[in-house]
């Protein structure tokens, strides 16, 4: 008889076969509930607002998704994306547009570097991306001597094209983030890379007896992590209009929260973008409606702990940890 | 005394168990058999607290009761021996027999070792096994250690005033002739004390210990017999439904090899697990490997699959000589690997059935370089029909389907990639008669298409009856090479003496 059956916490019938929407639910809870707090909530204005953080937080938890459904972790994002900002900062006004794609590299290879060695050299990816992040943050420090870097008139216009608001005054943010979303999903459907990565997260023994090339795809992975995090970080940069060592502190445990409340098991092959963009909405909705009703913002990162650990709790698969460490 | 009546359970959009009721009653032995994907195993967990019951009721002596947890099954008198084992091997028999079960033998917050020792040595002395309980339960052989699970279970009768029901899950799929009849030896003493449900594909073994007979077939209980009423034969019918032919192992299918080599190995070794092995497979050969554990075969069909590469010697396929690194090597040279553990390296059981197919030849799913999903079902659903795999749909995901369904699931995948050479490692470990049929006719299938297989299996008789040639290790060398024409199959005895 088939054994060895996905263990998640059992609500019983119903609630079992509810849980997959349990996110969307929840999205739709937390509206109804701030705007009953505080009414005005629920308007278009704020919404905007809501939508731009969740791009945001999306854009970075996009490709974290790829990496947890793996199995492993990225800590290394929020350093990423604020090296980034430095980046685009200091290339802008040398090479124009080509600082774009050019920082988008470079965050593409600190990704796939920490992915190296963590698959080829065995450390943990947990050790592997906080080493990273030490590294981008190091760097992030030396380039201005720990200090800001203002995107000047020229940068500010060539910057435009995120900062701006566009298409019927949706700001671009929220359509470079939708795309972002649009090529995420179809990668994990119709691309190796998805079938792949969701085969080695979901059963890497069977992954690598069906000859699949697991260690290119893991490093792979974190490469697409670190690509996104950079772009993260462009986006950041040109909404704040500067970039600086710590402008996307406080993102990573948002970011994480948004994959994992999403719906995605931390310990990997359940999951996809499509639950990462509910996972952001929800994170964004709960970040601005706690300012909103009025939460100091370092509590905020309290009532982030508790979700993320209930979010665990709820979707983790405990048959994959065998005994929990 | 113990009763099952209506118990049914699902998973899903499977249904395990339909309304099965079966009974055991005090000092008898009660076997249990039926197909993978019958219910077996589902409704071993049902029984011991490991899984509860969507319907139905368990009753003791009457009352019904509700085993929530194994720690409630106990107090009723119901424990388990599993297949695998659940020893801890770095403990000793005495810590092992009493795990989770120290309190008796605690005095001012410490164990009291000694008499946990001398209590050890009486549950020991209920199962006939003379072994200083202070020895670590790995120092003992599997024989042994299946001895003292099954003095574990004993155990209870001094925690419990309900009669005793031990489970006992395929206890003698890897166990040796002499070993198994002192099992049966021990159980018939300890019948007094217990009733047992035997659960087994060995028909005749089970036919021997047995009092009375439960066969199940698709989670139902399709038949009540007295053991002494009913043959082995009667027994398999009954279990697959369907009439049993004469030549298991297909041996009339048995046709020569071609003559070209595909698969080729000189003196190859692997430093500290084999040495010097040496054959060249053909298309169409069947290439069997005997041994026993560390005989040097397992290492063998890993190194012909990119797990363990030489590390000398040397292998040539399709007449290139190769060192296959990794598996993805082995699959671009053609070479596809049935594992022994098909849950943990055949399938990826919570992808779906299609995904899992086309996983070593993704590439026939896709076009333009994107993966077209109505291409990847049809195919799933050709091969799904062509191995008369039992599911709902292409979607399913794996977790769902049987052992054999799985299994065949498995094949597909090698199947759809067109691999020319096979390893198969204990293809048919855990699978019941019939689905064990089924993978006999597709290995010969497979073989007369011209597919090149080396094959590893639980029984000598299932290497003689489905092989061309048969290799025997012992201790990391090839001691014998046995030809093995369809009419004239070497016998046990004379591969035994080169295995031991």
């Amino acid at each position: 008889m088939a054994g060895a059956a996905a263990q998640q916490v059992s609500f019983g019938g119903l609630a079992d076969r509810l849980r997959p929407y349990t996110p969307l639910f929840l999205l739709v809870f937390l509206i109804a509930g701030v705007n009953a707090a505080e009414p005005g909530f629920a308007t278009l204005t704020t919404l905007s607002v809501v939508l731009s953080d969740a791009s945001i937080l999306f854009i970075l938890a996009a490709g974290l998704t790829f990496v947890i459904m793996l199995g492993g972790i990225d800590l290394s994002v929020q350093a990423a994306a604020s090296f980034a900002s430095m980046i685009v900062a200091e290339l802008l006004p040398r090479v124009d547009y080509a600082a774009f794609p050019a920082t988008v590299l470079v965050g593409l290879a600190f990704g796939l570097a920490s992915g190296f060695v963590h698959v080829k050299l065995r450390i943990p990816s947990f050790i592997a991306t906080l080493a990273a992040a030490g590294v981008m943050t190091g760097l992030s420090l030396l380039m201005e001597d720990g200090r800001t870097v203002s995107l000047l008139d020229q940068g500010r216009e060539e910057s435009a094209w995120i900062a701006g608001a566009w298409l019927f005054g949706v700001p671009n943010v929220i359509v470079i983030a939708a795309l972002v979303g649009a090529g995420g999903m179809l990668a994990q459907r119709y691309t190796r890379f998805g079938r792949y990565s969701a085969a080695i997260g979901a059963g890497e023994p069977a992954a690598i007896a069906a000859g699949i090339p697991v260690d290119r795809y893991k490093i792979l992975a974190f490469g697409v992590s670190g690509a996104f995090a950079a772009l993260a970080g462009v986006v950041l940069a040109a909404r704040l209009s500067s970039g600086s060592p710590d402008l996307a502190s406080q993102l990573l445990l948002p970011a994480i929260a948004a994959v994992i409340v999403g719906g995605t098991a931390i310990t990997g092959g359940v999951g996809s973008i499509g639950r990462t963009v509910v996972g952001a909405l929800i994170v964004s909705i709960v970040r601005i409606g706690m300012t909103f009703v009025g939460v100091d913002i370092f509590a905020q990162q309290i009532v982030f702990g508790a979700a993320l650990i209930f979010a665990v709790f709820v979707t983790i698969d405990r048959s994959k940890i065998g005994v929990l460490k | 005394m113990l009763e099952l009546d209506k118990i049914s359970k699902s998973f899903g959009a499977v249904r395990a168990l339909r309304d099965v009721s079966l009974e055991v009653r005090p000092h008898e032995v009660v076997g249990l058999i039926g197909e993978n994907g019958a219910g077996k195993s589902t409704l071993m967990r049902i029984l011991s607290g490991s899984m509860r019951p969507d319907a139905g009721a368990i009753l003791i002596d009457g009352r019904q009761v509700v085993l929530r947890d194994p720690k409630r099954a106990n107090e009723y008198g119901i424990a388990m021996v599993f297949q695998e084992q659940s020893l801890l091997l770095n403990m000793s028999v005495a810590e092992n027999i009493f795990l989770a079960q120290e309190k008796p033998f605690m005095r001012l917050g410490a164990i009291d070792r000694r008499r946990m020792i001398e209590a050890a040595r009486a549950c020991l002395a209920k199962v006939g096994l003379d072994v200083d309980p202070a020895m670590k339960a790995g120092e003992l052989d599997f024989a042994a250690r299946q001895m003292v699970e099954l003095a574990k279970a004993l155990a209870l009768e001094d925690r419990t005033d309900a009669p005793l029901t031990i489970l006992l899950d395929e206890p003698t799929s890897i166990l040796e002739a002499k070993d198994v009849a002192m099992l049966f030896e021990r159980m018939r003493a300890l019948k007094s004390r217990a009733s047992f449900i035997f659960v087994s594909h060995r028909l005749e073994e089970v036919l021997e210990i047995s009092d009375r007979v439960y066969v199940m077939k698709d989670g139902e209980v399709v038949a009540e017999r007295l053991a002494a009423g009913v043959s082995a034969p009667d027994l398999h019918a009954m279990m697959v439904g369907r009439e049993v032919k004469g030549e298991y192992y297909r041996e009339a299918r048995q046709s020569p090899p071609r003559a070209d080599v595909v698969l080729e190995a000189r003196g190859l070794s692997v430093a500290g697990a084999f040495r010097d092995v040496s054959f060249a497979l053909r298309r169409g050969e069947v290439l069997g490997v005997a041994g026993v554990i560390g005989s040097g075969r397992e290492e063998l069909t890993r190194t012909l699959f990119g797990f363990l590469p030489q590390t000398s010697g040397t292998l040539l396929i399709d007449g290139r000589e190769t060192v296959l690194k990794t598996p993805t090597q082995a699959v671009a040279a053609g070479i596809g690997y049935i594992p022994r553990e098909r849950r943990i390296e055949g399938l990826v059981t919570d992808i779906s059935i299609a995904a899992n197919v086309t996983l070593a030849r993704l590439d026939l799913a896709m076009r333009h370089g994107f993966i077209d999903h109505k291409r990847e079902k049809s195919i799933a659903e050709y091969w799904i029909n062509r191995l008369r795999i039992k599911t709902p749909s292409a979607a399913q995901l794996c977790r769902n389907l049987s052992g054999g369904n799985q299994q065949k699931v498995v094949l597909a995948r090698w199947m759809a990639a067109r691999s020319h050479i096979l390893i198969l490692d204990h293809p048919t470990r855990g699978l019941d008669v019939g689905a064990k049929e089924e993978v006999y006719d597709l290995i010969r299938d497979l073989s007369a298409a011209g597919a090149a297989i080396v094959l590893t299996s639980d029984t000598l008789e299932e290497t003689i009856g489905l092989c061309h040639t048969i290799l025997v290790m012992r201790d990391g060398a090839v001691t014998a090479r046995f030809d093995a024409p369809a009419r004239a199959k070497p016998k046990q005895v004379a591969l035994l003496e080169h295995m031991v």
